[in-house]
């Protein structure tokens, strides 16, 4: 199709300012990480995009090494956060995709559990607030405050919706008949879910998966309510990221920031074969 | 090498009767069509057959023995899917050495299998492909192969050849029918396509919602249709059946098909048969291909409405009050409008009761 060069124009135009409102921010992060105090802390006229004196001083910040310029003291460093949020987010993920797919798979296939899209649905239903304020009270009560597990735990009940609604959804459009046809020549229920349902269905629970994880790793609210000190979380830490003398600490942060960009950025590219490809069941054309 | 045999099955899904009291059986070797349009119950029969669906009532039997509460998996039946249902994630290897494997066989011998099969369907070049990038031809082949590699003594086929494309079709045709004879298995092939039905078919079961209609060979179902719907379905294009009344002429028993014209008198076998039968009101039957344009004057008398000429034959479509059509050479010379005289075969002619539309047939 030709299409007229007003339009062109017009399209190339409208795809930079998407790609600017989207880029720019993140952009001037990355930049911000690499600037030392006087850059970052400038005010008007002084801001650049590319750093005058590029530094790698926010990064040694964050991890408790004590800067020439920086004469702030942290009260912990960030390694601690980042193994908290690792930790939760992970076993989060993993107990959200285990439970969600098992849910899943037994209501797409057999019909067991038919109140259960709704029960489920249920845990989003309320401001988050209105639930987590019980959550901590339970959690206090279990001695699950400021652990890595008890996060995890927490992590994998809210988000185990979104993995149960993806995971029924493209169990609802895999064809029984490949199931049947393993069923056929005598292989068990279990064994057919292990060796032909869950290897064909890589695509659809990796992609879960990554939204799982980026919906633990990004939480602030509930490692806000559920961490005290131990086990704070990036986002929990990032927003300690201050001083009364200096104000926010925006090099700390902006470094901070870019660290955690790094899991998801890298879980991305890794299943970005599955992300693109979508769900096609390559044989099954109806 | 099993029989099967159906007795009083019935399936219902909620209100819905899917399959009617059917009985039915199945010869030890035998390659038996369920032929009908969509939804007339012959996937749900096979369903019964493979143990994917419970019957409602009735018994399935494999040699006698009684198969309700048999797990698929220990029926020893090979199921082809229409939709192929490869596990992509597999090599076409690894797809057809799935069976085998399942059932504990030694690794020689499933080398040895899965060599055999490779050859006999042509898929030895592609057996360490992944299956998931094959075309839709060779994956139905693959989804044959993966059922027949076991050698099972029942091979159910659901539509294998619907999804494939006309020239592999016919290809297949041929093999389907060669690989049952190598293998002697007893073969239920369900589809809606007559042709398939017809040249491999040993038997033809017509269904239509949920009720056997008629089994038989293919030329008795083609030759001698139990009723209108079978009648009408076998054939390409359909017997046609002109609406008319019992009327005795002086040369004998004819029927009086209105603006057509009365029909040449019954043979003697049917119109005793008719007599007997008692009813009037009946169908007047005769395939397209045993009928011959006469000129004007002798026959039935109707209008050409079109014209197809399709190369080795012309169909031409004609009418008078209801249509019909004639199946004659490619040199035939009519066009739209003419006036065209028609004459059935006499052997070829079949009379149906209007009412109960079953074929009244002579002794």
């Amino acid at each position: 199709m030709r299409r007229s060069p007003a339009f062109e124009i017009f399209r190339y135009a409208a795809i930079a300012l998407a790609l600017a409102l989207t880029l720019l921010p993140i952009l001037w992060m990355v930049s911000m990480a690499f600037k030392p105090i006087p850059e970052w802390s400038a005010t008007g006229a002084d801001l650049t995009w590319i750093p005058r004196a590029p530094t790698l001083d926010n990064f040694r910040f964050v991890f408790g090494e004590s800067t020439s310029d920086l004469i702030v003291a942290l009260e912990r460093t960030a390694w601690r956060p980042i193994l908290a949020s690792l930790l939760s987010a992970v076993f989060g993920t993993a107990i959200a995709m285990v439970c969600g797919t098992a849910a899943a798979y037994g209501l797409s296939r057999f019909g067991s559990g038919k109140n259960l899209p709704l029960a489920l649905i249920q845990l989003r239903l309320f401001p988050p607030m209105a639930v987590m304020i019980p959550v901590m009270i339970m959690w206090a009560f279990l001695g699950l405050i400021d652990t890595w597990w008890g996060l995890a735990l927490i992590y994998g009940i809210v988000t185990l919706p979104f993995a149960f609604w993806l995971m029924k959804t493209f169990f609802d459009e895999m064809p029984r008949e490949i199931e049947e046809a393993a069923l056929v020549e005598g292989c068990s229920r279990f064994r057919v879910f292990m060796k032909i349902t869950l290897p064909m269905m890589r695509a659809p629970l990796a992609s879960s998966a990554l939204l799982v994880f980026i919906l633990n790793w990004s939480d602030y609210l509930i490692a806000l309510l559920l961490t005290t000190k131990n086990w704070v979380t990036i986002p929990v830490y990032m927003a300690s990221l201050s001083s009364s003398m200096t104000g926010q600490l925006y090099g700390a942060k902006a470094a901070l920031g870019l660290l955690a960009a790094i899991p998801p950025v890298i879980l991305g590219i890794a299943i970005q074969k599955h992300l693109v490809r979508g769900l096609t069941f390559g044989a099954l054309k109806q | 090498m099993t029989t099967i045999r159906l007795e009083n099955l019935v399936k219902h899904f909620g209100d819905f009767t899917a399959l009617k009291t059917m009985d039915l059986e199945i010869r030890d070797g035998e390659f038996m069509a369920l032929l009908g349009p969509s939804g007339c119950g012959k996937s749900t029969t096979m369903n019964m057959i493979a143990g994917m669906e419970d019957p409602s009532g009735g018994r399935i039997l494999f040699d006698g023995r009684d198969m309700n509460g048999v797990p698929m998996g220990k029926r020893g039946v090979g199921f082809v899917f229409q939709n192929y249902a490869i596990f992509t994630h597999m090599t076409v290897r690894q797809n057809l050495a799935y069976g085998p494997k399942m059932r504990g066989m030694r690794r020689s011998e499933i080398d040895r299998r899965v060599k055999n099969i490779a050859d006999f369907l042509q898929l030895t070049p592609l057996l360490d492909q992944k299956s998931a990038k094959l075309s839709v031809n060779i994956l139905q082949r693959l989804a044959i192969g993966r059922s027949a590699i076991v050698e099972p003594a029942i091979f159910l086929l659901d539509e294998p050849l619907s999804n494939v494309d006309a020239a592999f079709r016919a290809v297949m045709r041929t093999e389907l029918k060669h690989l049952q004879k190598q293998f002697e298995q007893t073969m239920v092939y369900v589809t809606h396509d007559q042709l398939e039905a017809m040249t491999m078919a040993d038997r033809i079961a017509v269904m239509d919602h949920g009720v056997l209609q008629q089994v038989g060979t293919p030329l008795e179902v083609y030759n001698n249709p139990a009723n209108i719907f079978v009648a009408k379905f076998i054939g390409a294009p359909g017997m046609n059946l002109i609406a008319g009344e019992l009327a005795e002429t002086d040369r004998g028993l004819a029927v009086d098909l209105g603006t057509w014209g009365v029909s040449p008198p019954l043979s003697d076998d049917l119109a005793a048969a008719a007599r007997a039968a008692g009813s009037r009101a009946v169908q007047y039957g005769f395939r397209p291909e045993e009928a011959t344009l006469g000129p004007e004057g002798q026959g039935l008398r109707a209008r050409v409405t079109f014209v197809e000429r399709i190369g080795a034959r012309t169909i031409v479509h004609v009418e008078s009050g209801q249509t019909a059509k004639i199946v004659a050479g490619n040199d035939v010379a009519c066009s739209i409008g003419d006036v065209v005289s028609i004459v059935p075969a006499p052997q070829a002619v079949r009379l149906f009761d209007a009412a109960s539309t079953a074929a009244i047939r002579g002794a």
